[in-house]
């Protein structure tokens, strides 16, 4: 697990290297300056969290419907949704009200948006990836709608929401005038920890993994794949939404539009460096958060930050063409 | 084959095992479960690289990387799991992989296909699904996959598994024919009275070794029994302690749908008292599939009535039918008894893992899970290198114990078994036997279902017969006839 992420890590930054060499730099400097902007500063390392922390969560409600067996491509939509209703509940409760129902709402809205793919593959047998990849598309459309015209801040020009007020966003664990560490961060990562034991210590998640290692025996040991492939969605899509709201209540303090840059995309990745325990979803966001924030430090100094997506695009080949390389061995 | 020696890790799998076939006969291998007559086939086919040894074929040394060179050399194999695909015609089946070419002749190879079968005395409609055939026409199938290829050394794994005694029959009477003809056959199976009856030679596997070889008419039933377990097997006298009690499962007029919208029950009824096995004899499907699911709960009736212990289950969840006692051992263990890459700890737990002591209060008890597996691998002698290694690195016959003997803890009340023996050794299928009479001893039931009639004869305490989804019971005076039940199972009276 470990020399895996290692492995990973180095091979990340050859690959980068190779790239910027490619690109007519010098990969050395760009290397020094990939990692100064990401972990060089205490402020760089805060900004970098502040990058992991909807990953990390995103992260997870991938990680959880692939437990299950299912590829929940929908991730996008539900934070977009989660973020939006957050933003639009937090907006008219000032004070901890705001902050709780904010979150509530968040993780409702994700869930709801979770629920048709949910239902078309329990019952239909539908396939998740069509399904959660359309109402991705709805979701950006509808909450840019909504955002436009509605729920919009008329006093400005931005197509946004007002901003939650300060008492309802989420406190800072850790602040200085430069450095800042917000306590969703904490939350992602006991969430980490609780989704772990949740998997390994309860009934429920032994059944869920069952569906998802073998859903016919599954069914023969009692358990309803339907049931449990709408309790992974819902899981999943209001962890979606949770990291929206997290993004409105935490850093952005609003909804706008163009709200996410594809956190719930890059946590696809995320999910599949992660490997089988929901621990190493840790790792793996805190490793794309690095990439993108020196990814943006990288573009100051005039290299394309499409660089470091090519990187992770990589990195996940390579981590796919290792998990599965059991499957042609063991035949 | 000369001193095959093949290590899987720190097992030896085979040790120094020489095999030595003559064209032309009729050749077979037999051994306990793990014994290594799958593994020495698989290097003859070139599916698995030898460690050490040399192959010979018809005096050329050879070394097969992969099975494709294997049949270029004219060696084929006939798998226990047959490699036939439902979807494609038999034609398509026959020919792929082996197609002659990039453009397809359909013409010119159903002309050769009909010549093939006719020649083995074998009749097929070539266009139509192979998802048609019975398990024996599948069998004859794979046969003449083997000739298409132009096999001269034709290896069958356990050929007559899902066979009903008839279609056995006459699968033999077509590989008399084939080896009068010259072609080279080894057969690997578990039935001694075949080998008795149709082999001319013998070689038996013990643990990786080679103990003997013997010419069958120099050897008995009973000196290859002993041979195989290695010291004298004293059969057990099987006492039927069966006593009728209560009515435990009550079936009445049941219809059910198969999975293709076809009617797989027709008015099915029947009894069954604590106490009681109860055999069910008949070819691969004939509607057992579709019994044992809705009994479970997995496929709602058309029509009619289940009532376990005197309580309609209509409304029972396949859970709750668990949690009054009903357990299965199934018919596909890698498909729907086991998860393959979880630890064995994990897979001791599913099925039961709602009930005491592997769940407490919703929470996995680890420990007692922990407990059990070892309990589970322990009652039927499960070979396995360590609880928490994965399921897959068992072998078939290991999955095959851990799975019956998982089936019978918890206090069972009703045991539905789907060829419980599957692939066992005549020691495992003994004690998985054993195991079943134990529980309906307390008073529990049993419903079992094999395509091997005397085994049924053997342990069950009563046998029917189903026929096209129709179950049928023998009279009261040919009640445990074989003939009668034989009838039955092809629908004759």
């Amino acid at each position: 697990m470990i020399w895996r992420l290692v492995a990973m890590i180095a091979g990340a930054c050859a690959i980068l290297a190779g790239a910027v060499l490619v690109a007519h730099e010098s990969p050395i400097q760009s290397l020094q300056t990939l990692f100064h902007g990401s972990l060089g500063t205490p402020a760089a390392i805060a900004g970098t969290l502040r990058e992991a922390t909807p990953l990390l969560i995103c992260g997870l409600a991938v990680f959880i419907a692939l437990r299950a067996g299912l590829f929940n491509i929908g991730v996008e939509g539900q934070l977009l949704v989660g973020a939006c209703a957050c933003a639009v509940v937090a907006i008219r409760f000032p004070g901890t009200p705001g902050m709780i129902l904010g979150v509530i709402a968040g993780m409702a809205a994700g869930a709801l948006w979770a629920l048709p793919a949910g239902l078309i593959k329990a019952y239909r047998n539908g396939h998740e990836v069509i399904t959660t990849i359309m109402l991705n598309n709805v979701a950006l459309f509808f909450t840019g709608a909504l955002v436009s015209g509605p729920i919009k801040d008329k006093t400005q020009a931005d197509t946004a929401t007002p901003y939650v007020a300060a008492s309802s966003r989420m406190p800072w664990v850790y602040q200085t005038p430069t450095v800042q560490v917000n306590f969703s961060l904490v939350l992602g990562v006991l969430l980490a920890v609780g989704l772990a034991l949740w998997l390994k210590k309860t009934v429920a998640g032994y059944e869920l993994q069952a569906v998802g290692s073998n859903r016919v025996a599954a069914r023969f040991a009692g358990i309803s794949p339907q049931k449990v492939t709408m309790l992974a969605m819902t899981i999943s899509g209001s962890l979606g939404g949770l990291a929206g709201a997290v993004q409105v209540l935490a850093y952005e303090g609003r909804f706008y539009d163009g709200f996410s840059p594809g956190y719930g995309f890059d946590a696809l990745g995320v999910a599949l460096l992660a490997g089988g325990s929901a621990y190493g979803v840790l790792p793996s966001s805190l490793l794309f958060g690095i990439l993108s924030k020196g990814g943006t430090a990288l573009q100051i100094d005039g290299v394309p930050k499409g660089i470091t997506t090519v990187v992770l695009g990589m990195l996940i080949l390579i981590a796919a063409a290792i998990r599965y390389r059991k499957v042609t061995t063991d035949a | 084959m000369l001193g095959i020696t093949k290590k899987f890790g720190a097992v030896t799998a085979l040790d120094r095992v020489d095999l030595e076939v003559s064209q032309g006969a009729i050749h077979a291998i037999v051994g306990e479960n793990g014994a290594g007559k799958t593994t020495l086939m698989r290097i003859l086919y070139g599916a698995l690289a030898s460690d050490d040894g040399t192959v010979e074929v018809e005096t050329h040394a050879v070394k097969f990387g992969s099975s494709r060179e294997a049949i270029q050399c004219g060696v084929g194999m006939v798998s226990q799991h047959y490699g036939i695909i439902p979807e494609l015609t038999c034609l398509q089946n026959l020919i792929l992989g082996a197609e002659g070419g990039p453009i397809l002749r359909n013409r010119a190879a159903e002309e050769r296909a009909k010549m093939l079968a006719t020649r083995m005395g074998f009749e097929f409609n070539w266009q139509a699904e192979a998802s048609t055939l019975s398990p024996a026409g599948a069998q004859k199938l794979e046969i003449l996959k083997l000739l298409w290829r132009e096999a001269r050394i034709m290896i069958l794994d356990e050929p007559t598994a899902m066979l009903s005694p008839a279609d056995a029959n006459a699968l033999f009477v077509s590989l008399d024919s084939l080896a009068k003809d010259g072609a080279t056959i080894i057969l690997v199976t578990h039935r001694l009275p075949e080998v008795l009856e149709h082999c001319s030679r013998v070689t038996v596997l013990r643990n990786g070794k080679r103990i003997d070889e013997k010419a069958v008419t120099e050897t008995s039933g009973s000196e290859l029994a002993q041979l195989i377990v290695g010291g004298a097997l004293d059969k057990p006298e099987i006492t039927s302690s069966f006593r009728p009690g209560d009515r435990l499962l009550e079936i009445t007029n049941l219809t059910v749908k198969g999975n293709r919208g076809d009617i797989a029950l027709k008015g099915v009824g029947f009894n069954v008292r604590s106490g009681e096995i109860l055999g069910i004899a008949g070819v691969d499907g004939s509607g057992q599939r579709e019994l044992f699911e809705s009994i479970a709960g997995l496929i709602k009736p058309v029509e009619g009535a289940i009532s376990f212990a005197e309580q309609d289950t209509a409304g029972w969840t396949p859970a709750q039918r668990i949690a009054h006692g009903l357990r299965m051992i199934p018919e596909d263990r890698h498909a729907q008894g086991v998860v393959e890459n979880w630890s064995l700890d994990a897979n001791a737990a599913l099925g039961l893992q709602r009930l005491k002591p592997f769940a407490r209060g919703g929470r996995v008890d680890e420990k007692a899970r922990h407990r059990m597996a070892g309990e589970i691998a322990e009652r039927f002698n499960t070979k396995h290198g360590g609880l928490n290694l994965q399921m897959s690195s068992l072998s078939g016959g290991n999955q095959q114990r851990f799975v019956a003997a998982r089936s019978l803890c918890l206090n069972p009340r009703l045991v539905l078994a789907f060829q419980p023996a599957r692939g066992l050794d005549i020691k495992g299928t003994q004690k998985v036997y054993e195991g079943i009479r134990d529980v309906c001893r307390s008073g529990s039931a049993a419903l079992v279902v094999s395509f091997d009639l005397d085994e049924l004869l053997e342990q069950c305490d009563r046998v029917v017969a189903m026929n096209h989804g129709r179950l049928l019971e023998p009279e009261a005076h040919q009640a445990m006839d074989r003939d009668a039940i034989g009838r039955l199972m092809v629908g004759a009276q």
